[in-house]
């Protein structure tokens, strides 16, 4: 900043500059007015930029189907038709879980994919376990590996009775991690 | 820190002329506020280039999602709403920045020689900016973008020859729809940008060879001059933080929501271009029939040519203003009739909804007793009675809507309409409602 000693300034007979208090006057005000146009628009403009990142896709409950209609202790995969939202886009799409009717009033509901690497899987009524057929991953009733690669448990997804349907929330998850992770 | 790393650069790419170059450019007569309409143009348009990168983030140029994704920016996308305000409100800024800067020039005589060019290049800049105007306006994909860009391109459409043909190309067809859509959209982002960024370039260049005017005085001898940094840097960012207040304070205070989503079968709904282009639009009301194209495409070509040549029909040498009354008093003249039909097109517009509570009534008396089962409004309502969209139009005398309520078959012998029990108040405000449906002015 060696504003004050630019004396420069007077080179031909008739062009002068401010120099002293005055150029630093006029320096820090055009600091200070590009500082508040250039942080007017920054913020917004790059806030636009970013917010997506930084937003959590909203989730649906999605009724499924009626309790009544479980078995007690066998799992059934039920389909059902959830909206996506990408962007300003809505589509329709068929997404399955896996409920598990364990009493009454009960429900535990599994995402549908493999923690392995993301296979769908199947319930074998003979076996008595969820068996992937990508790598032969098999998992119990409870969903606790019981054979294969999967590095763990199936993911249970949020779930809730409410006037006897059955109603969950459906999420994706990442694959080969020993954690449940949300994608 | 910051001296330390220009040194750095410094003593590598020899910084200090090119620093000369751009601030101490000498000032004729010194540094003036009068003199900061450029800089804020320029800042202008550098902040619609900005806001209009981060829209098209969001923006998808397709009649199927344009609408929605201008949507999502207003409602979903952090800050989203503000940014399309600041670039909405941003345009109009930039029409009231460039026409300060011309009324400037044309004030101190600063399009006479040596700058013709300079002026000349600006008025190709100023119709670059009117045509960023109008293709950027369609965009939204709501009623309002469609149909006001639909009469835009009738109106091109009236040129004798080759109108035709170019509102077809500017349609990319037949019709308007998802070519329009998408070559205004490239127009919009890719050419025009290209276009206007060599444009500025060019008038910039003309003004650092031939240097800025600087006062009207003929005794230009004994003129001193200042450098441009630091005080009219300053002048400039002063000026412009405070236009950037403005259009930040605009974009923030009024909301700018879209209608309804262009419907091309709703031929109901009537289209209000920008402030910038009322004036014209009012113009198009005065002539009509075979005159038409004297409003359409003459005049404006005749302006249009008249400001570009300008320099060159304006030859009289001298600069201040008090002695030259002929271009004075035909600027004058040009600018009473612009903001003469702009003054009348807004007062049109605002009589329309500042309509008397009369009406609102009368339409709940029209809603209360069914009339809709036999008329027809808007395209809503029976068809078996007259349609009454333009019934104010058609029988404006109030008169005879009174005498007509008590008795139908007083004024409409035949007529199946039955005596509807009506007291006083809402005899008068159905009436009221009766007479304020007119065509769209």
């Amino acid at each position: 900043m060696n504003h004050s000693d630019d004396t420069h300034s007077s080179e031909g007979a008739g062009l002068s500059t401010p120099v002293g208090t005055r150029r630093t006057f006029f320096h820090w005000v055009t600091v200070a007015a590009a500082g508040f146009v250039g942080m007017g628009l920054a913020v917004p403009l790059l806030g636009s930029l970013i917010s997506p990142a930084l937003s959590r896709r909203k989730r649906d409950w999605v009724d499924v189907g009626g309790v009544a209609e479980l078995p007690l202790g066998r799992p059934m995969q039920l389909d059902h038709v959830t909206t996506i939202r990408d962007g300003w886009m809505e589509t329709k799409a068929q997404k399955a879980v896996w409920a598990v009717r364990r009493s009454e009033s009960e429900v535990q509901v599994f995402s549908p994919i493999c923690t392995h690497l993301g296979c769908g899987y199947r319930w074998d009524d003979g076996a008595q376990k969820f068996l992937c057929p990508c790598h032969g991953s098999s998992f119990d009733v409870n969903g606790r590996v019981t054979g294969g690669p999967a590095p763990r448990p199936l993911d249970v997804l949020p779930s809730k009775v409410e006037g006897g349907r059955l109603l969950v929330m459906y999420k994706d998850f990442k694959s080969g991690l020993t954690e449940s992770v949300e994608l | 820190m910051s001296s330390r790393l220009y040194d750095w650069f410094d003593r590598r790419l020899n910084l200090k002329p090119v620093q000369r170059t751009l601030l101490d450019e000498p000032i004729p007569g010194g540094a003036s506020w009068i003199y900061v309409f450029g800089s804020v143009t320029l800042f202008l348009f550098l902040m619609q280039a900005a806001t209009g990168m981060f829209l098209a983030v969001y923006y998808a140029p397709t009649p199927d999602h344009a609408y929605d994704s201008v949507r999502f920016i207003e409602t979903e996308v952090l800050f989203g709403w503000f940014v399309r305000g600041l670039h909405h409100w941003g345009a109009s800024a930039m029409v009231i920045a460039i026409g300060l800067h011309m009324l400037q020039t044309f004030l101190y005589g600063a399009y006479k020689p040596p700058r013709e060019a300079m002026w000349m290049m600006g008025v190709l800049l100023f119709l670059i900016v009117m045509t960023f105007a109008f293709t950027g306006y369609l965009l939204p994909w709501d009623q309002t973008a469609y149909w006001a860009t639909q009469v835009g391109i009738n109106m091109v459409g009236t040129v004798p020859l080759v109108g035709d043909l170019l509102s077809r190309v500017l349609r990319g067809g037949e019709t308007l729809g998802a070519l329009t859509l998408s070559r205004f959209f490239a127009i919009h982002v890719l050419f025009l940008p290209a276009v206007i960024a060599s444009g500025i370039a060019l008038h910039l260049f003309i003004l650092r060879r031939v240097g800025p005017a600087g006062p009207w005085t003929d005794d230009r001898a004994s003129l001193s001059s200042e450098t441009f940094a630091p005080r009219q840097v300053y002048m400039d960012a002063v000026v412009i933080a405070g236009v950037f207040a403005l259009v930040a304070g605009v974009a923030y205070g009024i909301p700018l929501p879209l209608t309804d989503k262009a419907d091309p079968s709703d031929t109901s709904f009537v289209p209000v271009p920008e402030w910038y282009f009322l004036f014209y639009y009012e113009l198009l009301k005065y002539v009509h029939g075979p005159l038409e194209p004297l409003a359409t495409w003459i005049l404006p070509l005749c302006v249009i040519l008249i400001m570009f040549f300008w320099p060159f029909i304006d030859r009289n040498p001298v600069r201040n203003p008090i002695r030259r009354p002929v271009a004075l008093g035909s600027g004058l003249l040009f600018l009473l009739v612009v903001f003469g039909l702009l003054g009348i097109s807004i007062k049109n517009l605002y009589a329309v909804p500042r309509a008397d509570p009369a009406v609102a009534r009368g339409k709940a008396v029209y809603a209360q007793f069914g009339c809709a089962g036999c008329h027809r409004i808007h395209g809503e309502g029976g068809a078996v009675a007259p349609d009454l969209s333009t019934v104010g139009d058609t029988r404006p005398d109030r008169a005879w809507h009174l005498k007509h309520f008590r008795d139908p078959q007083s004024v409409a012998p035949g007529s199946f309409m039955p005596k509807f029990p009506l007291t006083e108040q809402q005899l008068n405000d159905l009436t009221s409602y009766m007479l304020s449906l007119k065509r769209a002015t």
